[in-house]
């Protein structure tokens, strides 16, 4: 017991830098993500192409490799300099705001179209509409989704190590190879992990429940 | 420095390896999965209950740690695994646990009144299971566990982390030896891309297969 009041505030520590690198990498991926979903339903056909190949590839490449790609890649760039934590918190921001263009993409095309019809035949501007009659409705149904990426983004923040981040895992293995507690170390730190989902899948479904209109549905719910 | 022609061997030894990887881990996943849906749709409590702690704790813990766990844990416990095989069950696991959430939510959509019918005509409950409900799960339940395997084949990425030269884990000892970090990591990149297009083509072709020849799928 007295190992876990030892281990307990290395870790701790590590939990900050962790917990930045979730909400610069969610807080990123949710301001690129509503525009990128717009332009994903309302943009001209060459600016969806381009868009669709960009989200081929920061949602088909593995994490690990695109964090490989932003810190060793773009690092051996004359002229970029990025720190680690800038490096990490890009690459699984990027990448969250492709899968959040994609839930907004969703959550849009769930907004019965008549409505949009209506608001603009009676003479609001598109983005007027958009942000009045269709985001209220699309955020909502987007919030089951959006509790999946928290769980996603989480889980890969565990990588950041790979990449030079001191953040949890990066203590942990620190602590790991210093006390030879390898057990205790990473029964602990799977703990922390599971704490933290389950904290911000709790604080989504309240946010569910606080926001829900009868009679209006949800979005699909994933496993991840 | 090394030349373009031993950086492409090379990432070819590696995905040799990422390819066996998925295949063994692909079949495991979805063992595990089928198993832990029909014990929390028709276990009785107590089964249900460790079905649903098997899923959460698997959900709530990224698979870097459970990989360390199994490989660096279990030897303390006297469970020595190879890599290879630590890898496998790591991802075996893991996808198990998400895999099993698509499953039930597939069994739980047949009405239960196909269940009901078939006990009336003398249906034992496992055979109304087998031959009734999973085969219509099955169909319902695959554009999620497909979904799931594409997953599984860009996390097999974390098989370097317990110290197998697997696809990502070639890259980055290409980009070492040759200094080209950003074009090595992107044609790794290019290469996951295309098994997950490969994936996601062969799901398309299953799905309009089953489609076509019965009803129940669902997109």
């Amino acid at each position: 017991m007295s190992e876990v009041a030892r281990f307990l505030p290395v870790l701790l520590r590590g939990v900050g830098t962790t917990l930045l690198l979730l909400v610069g990498a969610l807080g990123t991926g949710f301001l690129l993500g509503i525009p990128v979903g717009v332009l994903h339903v309302f943009a001209p056909w060459p600016v969806r192409v381009f868009l669709r190949v960009l989200d081929l590839v920061l949602r088909g490449f593995p994490a690990i490799v695109l964090l490989f790609l932003f810190y060793f890649g773009l690092g051996s760039i004359e002229g970029i300099h990025l720190s680690s934590l800038q490096a990490a918190i890009l690459a699984l921001g990027l990448r969250s705001a492709a899968y959040q263009g994609q839930l907004v993409r969703g959550a849009i095309g769930m907004v019965e179209p008549g409505q949009l019809g209506a608001a603009r035949a009676l003479g609001m501007p598109l983005g007027k509409a958009l942000r009045l009659i269709v985001f209220p409705q699309a955020i909502r149904f987007a919030l089951p989704g959006l509790a999946n990426e928290y769980s996603v983004v989480l889980k890969d923040t565990a990588l950041a190590f790979t990449v030079g981040v001191v953040e949890l895992m990066s203590r942990a293995k620190f602590l790991a190879a210093s006390t030879r507690q390898l057990t205790l170390v990473y029964l602990l730190v799977a703990f922390i992990y599971w704490c933290l989902t389950q904290a911000g899948l709790l604080a989504f479904l309240t946010a569910e429940r606080r926001t829900r209109i009868p009679g209006l549905g949800t979005g699909p719910r994933r496993p991840r | 420095m090394t030349g373009w022609g031993s950086v492409l061997s090379g990432l070819m030894d590696g995905l040799s390896i990422t390819l066996r990887l998925v295949a063994a881990s692909i079949p495991l996943g979805l063992v595990l999965g089928a198993a832990t849906a029909l014990i929390r749709v028709y276990a009785p409590p107590p089964f249900r209950f460790a079905a649903a702690a098997y899923q959460s704790a698997i959900r709530g813990v990224p698979l870097v740690v459970q990989l360390f766990i199994l490989y660096y844990v279990l030897p303390r416990s006297g469970l020595l695994l190879s890599p290879f095989a630590a890898a496998v069950i790591g991802f075996g696991i893991c996808s198990g646990a998400y895999h099993s959430e698509y499953i039930r939510s597939a069994i739980s959509s047949i009405p239960p009144g196909q269940m009901e019918a078939a006990r009336a005509l003398g249906m034992s409950r496992t055979t109304a299971v087998r031959a009734i409900i999973l085969p219509q799960a099955a169909r319902r339940a695959v554009p999620g566990c497909g979904n799931e395997v594409v997953y599984l084949v860009k996390y097999s990425s974390l098989a370097y982390l317990v110290t197998l030269v697997d696809l990502a884990g070639a890259g980055r000892l290409q980009a070492y030896a040759s200094f080209r970090f950003f074009e090595v990591f992107l044609i790794v990149g290019l290469i996951y891309l295309v098994m997950v297009a490969v994936v996601q083509s062969g799901l398309l072709l299953l799905q309009h297969h089953w489609r076509r020849s019965t009803v129940g799928a669902r997109r």
